[in-house]
C-alpha cells in the first residue's frame, strides 16, 4: 500500500482523472473530497460492503417459487 | 408496457430456484439469452465478475423475477419491482447512475429489489435496487450514500 501523509486542503492525484483531496482533519474523522469521472464508481467501504454480503446472501435461494408468488400475489 | 420488453421468448416456461444452469438449456435457448442479455458494465457487488444478465418472467410467478447471469460464476436472483412493495417508493438516482445507464430522467427504467430469505423471513432489498434501462439493455446496482430504504424489507415472516 502507498502511504501519503497529507496536509489539510493537500491532495493525492490517481492517474489524470481522480483526485482525492484532504478539506478537513478531525479529531474523529478526515473529510474527504473526490473529483472522479462519472464511469468510475465511488462508494464508501461499509456500504459496498453491507450491499455485498446482502447480494451474496440472496443469491439462488431456496424457496418454492410459486408458493412464494402466491403469497406474494398482489390485489 | 416496458416491464415485457426484457421478457424472453422462454417466458412461458415455469421457473424455480432449481432451474437448470444456463449452459445446460439448448443452443436455441441459449441464442434466445444472449439476444436478451442486460450488460451490468460494473457487475453488481459481491458478483463483480457477472457483466452478463437475463431478465427473466413468467407469469405463475409474477409479480416475482429473476435475473440470472449468462456470463462467468452462475448468480441468480429472485425479485420485485419495489413499487409494488412500497407506495410511492422512490430511490434516487445520481447524474452518474443515469449516465451508466444510458438514460435520462424521461427514460422508463426496470426496477428490481433483490429478495432474500433469512432464518425464513423474506426480505427485499429496498435500499440498493438494481434498475434497468431496457432501451439500451444496461443495468445497475443503484448504492444510494442515504439509507433512506432498508436493505431488510419484510416481506414475510415465515417461509
Amino acid at each position: 500500500m502507498l502511504v501519503f501523509t497529507r496536509r489539510r486542503h493537500e491532495a493525492i492525484r490517481i492517474g489524470d482523472r481522480i483526485e482525492v483531496r484532504v478539506l478537513r482533519v478531525g479529531r474523529d474523522g478526515v473529510r474527504i473530497g473526490i473529483t472522479a469521472p462519472p464511469d468510475v464508481p465511488v462508494h464508501r467501504e461499509e456500504i459496498y460492503e453491507e450491499i455485498r454480503q446482502a447480494n451474496r446472501a440472496a443469491v439462488a435461494p431456496q424457496v418454492d417459487l410459486s408458493a412464494l408468488a402466491e403469497r406474494l400475489r398482489l390485489p | 408496457m416496458a416491464r415485457s420488453s426484457a421478457a424472453l421468448p422462454v417466458s412461458d416456461t415455469p421457473l424455480s430456484a432449481e432451474a437448470p444452469p444456463v449452459k445446460a438449456l439448448s443452443p436455441d435457448v441459449q441464442e434466445g439469452l444472449a439476444r436478451n442479455a442486460i450488460t451490468f458494465p460494473d457487475g453488481i457487488p459481491g458478483f463483480e465478475a457477472c457483466r452478463r444478465f437475463v431478465l427473466l418472467t413468467s407469469e405463475p410467478m409474477a409479480p416475482l423475477q429473476r435475473i440470472e447471469s449468462i456470463e462467468g460464476p452462475p448468480a441468480a436472483f429472485l425479485g420485485i419491482d419495489p413499487r409494488l412493495l412500497l407506495e410511492g417508493y422512490r430511490c434516487k438516482l445520481t447524474e452518474t447512475d443515469l449516465r451508466a445507464l444510458g438514460a435520462d430522467a424521461e427514460t422508463t427504467l426496470l426496477w428490481f429489489a433483490i429478495i432474500s430469505e433469512t432464518d425464513g423471513a423474506l426480505t427485499a432489498n429496498l435500499r440498493a435496487p438494481i434498475v434497468i434501462n431496457p432501451q439500451r439493455m444496461i443495468g445497475r446496482q443503484v448504492l444510494p450514500d442515504d439509507g433512506l430504504y432498508p436493505i431488510r424489507h419484510v416481506l414475510t415472516t415465515k417461509a
